[in-house]
């Protein structure tokens, strides 16, 4: 089956034929992995197909135009901004369309009041480059200096320069959305006029609907527009510097610079972190995953392993690096003032400052995500959350000996390193990522039973956890946090999208899985509805199916 | 049709069918998930001996005419699209941020290199027929290397190689060569030149002195002897001012690089045969071009087509840009004459990014992707980044500029490899592009070291930009 | 059984006398009166579970209230139905230093909160003068502006426990983990991990439906609010200020350098009220201050508190010195000795009811709404321009103007002194906040807080966002019993 010819017709006729193909080996370039984020196992291959068609509107009337057809036509699509977020922003069902976002690349920059005006198909590096350009910066999120600054806003977007800067939902400022049934709502000053400078109300506030933490994978509309706050850094643009692989932005360390501190041990890394967000200083402030440093040195994959291979249990359990960003956004005096008082800091926690580079690698311009599948080839982060940080200590603990249990092999050897935190907003959140690598090439059964099992260990042990909504089972998760966040969710999903035309079977994507995936089944021990309470056409998916 | 069967998931059959496959699997029930990770197989401290994890070694060579070398790098690329943007480091910004002037002709996520992988592994499981749009797809590229200097900055998957290996196969299974690159093809044959030009080829050496024996042969290329002799001249100008005497082949011939390119692996390789004999022959120790295109195909294609590293050549392969550049810094080159307009040099592909030395490599791929025995990858690195830039500099009163996209950054025009014979449209496409960058920075005169690239700025330039193109021999001769 | 036996049933305390009903009749505001039919006094989240549960069963209007003072008839019962004032649900749950944050029931006023975290060295975030006996939680859900400017991430809501308009009882934000209770303490020993700070999710931003909604969204039992160390150094400094876009210059200046704490601008007319002792000092301040006075905090912090506080002075005269010559910034404004020490205090502490605005005539109305900074005065012209049409006196018009987020933005807020016996005035008052309301709207106010006369309009105007929020109320209070008559509902 495809999509009928009179709907691709009505389709073309918004776009033009230039921008819509069915073209089989055009829909081919629009394959979900075999690698990349969650790619090269069991979700993607279970529940990812080839589109049936892809369209790339160029304006928000075009959009609307297209759900609105795909309502009258009953043809499921799926909003596609750089297509980085694996197999969950991909087709799931036949006949389905990609509403490709790239070519909404509009742009404008209010430099007085600090924000981007931009469309769903502008990235992150190019938009940090314009806040430099304009003495301003943002975080550039996990998905990495290449993918949709929207895209990642709305299910991502923290960094380690979130210690000043932030959460992201409190960057996302006027902002429009169509809905899935094609209707266009636009949220904050927005709603009134065409001035997006203000992200609230009026009254209640409607971004509640555009993410939950960590995002909805496009199952409640597209995002056509969004203002986007930039803050305030220091005013001359670092400069980019070296020829690829070895480019970084040179460092004027009047102004900003990193420095890496090695602390005895990890309680003495802990209380840095609090101290340096109770002495409110610090643009960063983190503890990232120790093989990263083996990253950085490589020349190669082949030379990675060599120095990786070379640390052990012992070695790591005895490692413990701060790694402090200054930037002294008003004078030079301030970073005199952020080194002294680091400097006190430092003492009490009998850190010693080892040397590091006048540049930046990876944060400012970068979140160098793409380098994480290097070692490997196949890569995901297994949580990312934002919490206290007396969570995240605990956390990348527990995730460290839930590996070490059962996973490891599939998963990579990282002799137990409980993998990454830092703190928030000066010290009012930590935030801990389990980062899980493995070789794409063997069975990757075990890592589709960590990742679930990850989200049994967070229930079991009271954690928060950023897998929520669509990225693990809905029924799984739903019941134990809010209690059943996922019955208001799905109240939500049914009042915009009756017919469940929007991404399906995202919010219950998950739950689908591991309905099919067999080798999953044994895990299935949380109440599974008899029928989920999607649109009969998902009758066949039920327990019994 | 009822919506209830449209939207059934269970008839993705191929994903269901896959899903009891892997169920079938015995390695996945038991003692497969408690293995313990305190395992002393794994890691003995010499980076040997990954018991544990059992992927078997597979035999591996960069050798593109088996495109099933490539299946890894097409299976592992993660889609970040590195490979369109600028390298986020040097990404300028929302204008001109994009590398890959495939994907920026054509939006479709095909025409860039994550489309291409994805196509690619398509082709090799016979899942995709060849098609007019395959083709398209795998030839309207001017296989720049942007993608692979990008991939490489990460990941460290062959991109390019990968890309000229679906050509190949194109070629292999009877597909390609295009019709446009099929009548190149054939003057080629014919008249030992693209253009199937019969007249002179050394109409262009006059008031210039060519020594009968020397240790340096100059190779001129097609473009430069037929479409800018003026190229030629200057070049010839500059090794008799420098003192450096230089040869020319008796009956030169095509330099192999757009059969190369198209994926005509045989009849390429009886070119670089043929042409490295008639170097030989000569006894010439170097061989000096002019053409970005001829140095790229010799220095790095002949080998690869020959199997055999580029320092095995039995010469050496330079540009005169590198002749020029060392005279200027040794000051045997003293440029005196001011030259005012202001310049930018524009990054040809064939003498930057893809201009690394080529090694045959054979080995094995093992656990995590790793090879053994190890290599060092072709990123790009030794590119002539520096050589034209200390040229111009040198040039007294050079109000000297750069485009915003450079060096391993820099945006092809899509003027070779054979791309505007095929698809002309884009290579108009991609130079108007660059063209607007130009404007964009106040560049008055491009700068180049690959004639097409130069004919091709002038061939799209509107005349109301007051932007022209020159080869960078001809601005040194300007400045001598 | 009578509506008032049920709920005695389901809660510690339930009245329908009259007299108990006429308090909430009524408020500061000139909203007309309204009655409920009950109100209930709950002690706990079950409690007002069990109250929103029979309403709901019954589709009776509940209203819910926590302040002890209202200016603005969100808590007006409009359509009769149950009254719940959360005033007994004053328990500060927790206060952890380490994770900067404190959890806290709705009855929690300004003042409770100030002396509990003064005792341990914290603060939170202020709006302008609180009144002391309102609800900590609802002026920071209604998003009241803080007048510190020096945090990117200025929002101080973390994870709160809302009772739906189902009655069911639901967690946002991390504070969602099961096992997370009230009790939730160390001390208390049913810890969980999650301390209840990150807002976000789960599934969706619950706490953003809930924040600006007036009540109408769902009630919320508890609240976690970021708090701040308290300063160990604070410095004030004033500039007087007769060119508005001048200072607002000098704001886009220093602001995005994270340079002071809280800084706010008034005008003649507010800073005289605020710092009057009398009532009939006010004229006389009016006429000696300058049109406009800018304050600015300096406060040094844990460490190194007078370093830091010298790195921003010094900062501060460079800018001065070298591009706003026409700044004169001193720690005094001259001619009003002791006024630094007054208004730093003022700006440090809640301010005890009745608010500083009852000062002059006894009541007030305000306007206030979101603007771009430089807009400022263009909004000051509009409102001269409207009021110039009417017999109300332009010299009786507070101004504040409060710097937002490194001053990208700021809230102007205007206050019209008023007799409530003099019903002429009121009428007028009310024709020229909609007169120039609506003016200012046409040129680019966003009035993200809908109150008053200028709730229809704004909603009116904001078609789209109101379609879209009817059908969200509609998922989360699908009869509509949740304070019903107010904002678009």
């Amino acid at each position: 089956m495809a999509i009928s010819r009179q709907a691709y017709k009505a389709l073309e006729s918004v776009t033009g034929s230039k921008y819509i193909s069915e073209d089989p080996v055009i829909m081919q370039g629009y394959k979900s992995g075999p690698g990349g984020y969650e790619a090269g196992l069991g979700y993607e291959r279970v529940m990812t197909v080839l589109p049936a068609a892809v369209i790339l509107p160029k304006d928000t009337e075009e959009v609307q135009k297209i759900v609105k057809i795909c309502n009258r036509y009953h043809i499921p699509y799926v909003p596609y901004a750089t297509g980085f977020y694996g197999p969950k922003t991909h087709c799931h069902v036949d006949d389905e369309l990609i509403i490709d976002m790239k070519r909404m690349q509009q742009f404008s920059w209010d430099e007085k009041h600090m924000y981007a005006d931009i469309g769903p198909g502008v990235i992150y590096s190019s938009l940090q480059q314009e806040a430099f350009n304009k003495g301003c910066y943002g975080v550039i999120g996990g998905g990495g200096a290449q993918c949709s600054a929207i895209a990642n806003l709305l299910g991502d977007g923290w960094s380690p320069l979130s210690l000043k800067i932030g959460l992201p939902h409190r960057r996302i400022l006027g902002t429009e959305l169509v809905l899935p049934d094609g209707e266009i709502v636009r949220m904050g000053s927005l709603a009134g006029s065409d001035d997006p400078f203000w992200g609230e109300g009026p009254g209640p506030d409607l971004r509640c609907i555009l993410r939950g933490f960590t995002g909805l994978r496009g199952c409640l509309g597209i995002v056509t527009r969004m203002a986007v706050k930039y803050l305030p850094f220091i005013q001359e643009s670092p400069k980019p510097q070296g020829i690829a692989p070895n480019t970084s932005l040179a460092l004027d360390e009047k102004r900003i610079r990193w420095i890496n501190y090695q602390v005895p041990t990890k309680d003495d890394q802990v209380k840095a972190m609090y101290e340096i967000g109770a002495a409110e200083i610090g643009g960063a402030c983190t503890k990232v995953p120790v093989f990263w440093r083996a990253i950085a040195k490589a020349e190669d994959k082949e030379e990675f392993w060599d120095i990786w291979l070379k640390e052990s249990e012992e070695s790591l359990k005895n490692f413990h690096l701060v790694r402090v960003m200054l930037i002294g956004y008003a004078s030079e005096e301030q970073m005199d003032y952020e080194l002294a008082v680091l400097d006190d800091i430092m003492q009490e926690c009998h850190g010693k400052p080892r040397r590091t580079k006048a540049s930046d690698e990876s944060w400012l311009k970068n979140a160098d995500s793409a380098g994480m599948w290097l070692m490997t080839g196949s890569y995901v982060s297994v949580e990312f959350v934002i919490e206290s940080l007396n969570q995240s200590v605990q956390h990348g603990e527990s995730f460290a000996a839930l590996k070490a249990s059962e996973y490891t092999p599939p998963l990579f050897p990282d002799f137990g390193d409980p993998g990454w935190f830092q703190n928030f907003e000066s010290g009012h959140q930590g935030y801990s990522e389990f980062l899980i690598y493995w070789d794409q090439d063997e069975d990757t059964s075990g890592v589709d039973r960590f990742f679930l099992q990850t989200s049994k260990m967070n229930i079991e042990n009271n954690y928060y956890s950023s897998h929520l909504g669509p990225h693990q089972p809905l029924y799984l998760t739903g019941p134990q946090y809010g209690p059943n966040y996922h019955l208001w969710l799905l109240k939500v999903k049914n009042e915009f999208d009756p017919d469940w035309i929007c991404h399906p079977p995202v919010p219950l994507a998950h739950d689908i899985f591991v309905q099919r995936a067999e080798w999953m089944h044994d895990m299935i021990d949380w109440e599974v509805p008899e029928k989920f309470p999607m649109p009969s056409w998902t009758a066949t998916l039920t327990k019994e199916a | 049709m009822a919506r209830d069967d449209r939207f059934d998931l269970s008839v993705t059959k191929k994903n269901m069918e896959y899903a009891a496959e892997v169920a079938k699997d015995k390695r996945l029930t038991g003692d497969r998930y408690k293995l313990s990770v305190i395992d002393p197989e794994y890691g003995d401290g010499k980076g040997n001996s990954h018991g544990r994890y059992d992927t078997p070694r597979t035999p591996l060579e960069f050798n593109i005419e088996e495109i099933k070398n490539f299946k890894y790098d097409m299976d592992h690329c993660i889609k970040c699209k590195g490979c369109y943007w600028v390298e986020h480091t040097y990404n300028p910004g929302v204008k001109f941020n994009v590398r890959c002037p495939a994907n920026l002709w054509n939006d479709f996520d095909a025409f860039g290199a994550m489309g291409k992988m994805r196509i690619g592994l398509g082709v090799i499981d016979g899942s995709l027929e060849w098609s007019p749009t395959l083709l398209q797809v795998l030839y309207a590229c001017p296989l720049c290397g942007a993608c692979d200097v990008a991939c490489k900055r990460n990941l460290d998957l062959e991109i390019e190689l990968s890309l000229e290996a679906l050509r190949v196969k194109a070629v292999q299974d009877g597909v390609a060569p295009l019709p446009a690159h099929k009548t190149a093809v054939d003057k080629i044959i014919e008249t030992g030149n693209i253009y199937g030009e019969k007249s002179d080829r050394k109409a262009w050496a006059k008031d210039v002195k060519v020594a009968d024996k020397a240790d340096t042969l100059y190779y001129v290329g097609d473009n430069t002897s037929y479409k800018n002799p003026q190229i030629a001249q200057a070049t010839a100008t500059i090794l008799n001012k420098l003192g450096i005497d230089f040869m020319l082949l008796d009956d030169e011939k095509n330099d192999g690089n757009v059969v190369f390119s198209i994926g005509m692996m045989d009849l390429a390789r009886k070119i670089a045969k043929e042409n490295i004999e008639a170097i030989k022959a000569t006894g010439a120790k170097r061989v000096v071009v002019s053409d970005a295109e001829a140095y790229r195909v010799m220095k790095v294609d002949y080998p690869k087509l020959l199997n055999i590293a580029t320092a095995d050549l039995g010469f050496e392969v330079v540009h005169i840009l590198e002749i020029a550049a060392q005279a200027i810094e040794d000051g045997t080159l003293v440029l005196t004459t001011p030259v005012d307009t202001r310049m930018a040099y524009h990054d040809a592909s064939s003498v930057s990014r893809l201009c690394d030395d080529w090694t045959p490599y054979k080995g094995e791929r093992g656990w995590m992707g790793m090879i053994y025995p190890g290599q060092r990858r072709r990123r790009g690195r030794e590119g002539l980044y520096a050589q034209a830039r200390t040229i111009m500099a040198a040039i007294p009163g050079a109000d000297n500029t750069e485009f915003i996209r450079i060096r391993e950054n820099a945006f092809d025009i899509c003027a070779g490899r054979g791309t505007d014979i095929a698809f002309p449209a884009l290579t108009k496409f991609a130079t108007a592009h660059r063209l607007d960058e130009a404007k964009e920075c106040g560049i008055e005169t491009i700068v180049s070291a690959d004639p097409q690239c130069r004919d091709a700025f002038n061939a799209y330039k509107d005349p109301k930009d007051g932007i022209e193109a020159i080869d960078i021999t001809e601005l040194i001769v300007k400045a001598l | 059984m009578s509506m008032i036996n049920e709920l005695e049933k389901l809660v510690a305390k339930a009245s329908d006398k009259a007299a108990d009903l006429e308090v909430y009749a009524k408020d500061m505001s000139m909203m007309p009166a309204g009655y409920a039919d009950a109100v209930v006094w709950p002690e706990s989240t079950e409690e007002v579970s069990a109250v929103v549960k029979y309403a709901y069963e019954n589709n009776i209007p509940v209203v819910p209230v926590s302040s002890q003072t209202h200016m603005y008839g969100s808590t007006i019962p409009k359509q009769g139905g149950i009254v719940i004032d959360m005033k007994n649900m004053n328990k500060i749950l927790e206060i952890d230093l380490k994770h900067k944050f404190v959890r806290f029931q709705p009855g929690v006023t300004w003042n409770q909160m100030y002396e509990e975290l003064d005792k341990v060295g914290a603060r939170i975030m202020m709006p302008f003068t609180p009144l002391g006996n309102r609800s900590v939680l609802s002026d920071t859900l209604d998003r009241c502006v803080i007048t510190n400017t020096v945090y990117d991430y200025g929002e101080v809501t973390q994870s709160l426990e809302i009772v739906w308009g189902d009655g069911s009882v639901f967690r946002s934000g991390s504070g969602s983990v099961h096992g997370f209770a009230a009790d939730n303490t160390p001390t208390h020993g049913l810890y969980t991990p999650s301390r209840g700070v990150d807002p976000s999710g789960p599934g969706l931003d619950f706490y953003r439906i809930v924040q600006g909604a007036q009540g109408t969204m769902g009630i919320i039992t508890w609240m976690s609010a970021k708090l701040e160390l308290k300063s160990q150094i604070d410095k004030i400094y004033f500039a007087p200020i007769e060119d508005l876009d001048y200072a607002n210059e000098f704001l886009y200046k220093i602001m995005p350098r994270r340079i002071g704490q809280e800084i706010v601008l008034l005008n003649k007319v507010d800073l005289a009220t605020v710092i009057a002792d009398t009532v009939e000092d006010i004229p006389e301040l009016c006429a000696k201050l300058p049109e406009w006075t800018l304050a600015i905090v300096l406060s040094g912090v844990k460490r190194r508190p007078e370093e830091k506080i010298a790195y921003e002075e010094h900062y501060l005269t460079d800018v001065i010195n070298t591009t706003f010559k026409d700044i004169s910034l001193k720690p005094a404004l001259p001619g009003f000795p002791g006024l630094g020490r007054k208004l730093l205090n003022i700006l440090k502490t809640p301010w005890n009811a009745p608010s500083w605005k009852t000062k002059p005539y006894g009541a007030y109305e305000d306007m206030f709404f979101i603007a771009r900074p430089e807009k400022a005065s263009e909004y000051v012209e509009i409102l001269s321009k409207v009021v110039a049409k009417h017999t109300y006196p332009h010299t009786m018009i507070g101004a504040y103007i409060q710097p937002i987020e490194h001053n990208r933005a700021c809230q102007i807020e205007f206050t019209f002194f008023y007799d409530p016996a003099n019903e002429a005035e009121k009428e007028e008052i009310a024709a020229i906040v909609y007169e120039a309301g609506v003016e200012m709207m046409n040129n680019g106010a966003q009035f993200t807080r809908p109150y008053g006369n200028l709730v229809p309009v704004i909603y009116d105007r904001a078609g789209g966002y109101t379609a879209t929020l009817k059908r969200v109320k509609g998922i989360f209070d699908e009869k509509n019993i949740l304070n019903p008559g107010t904002l678009c509902f």
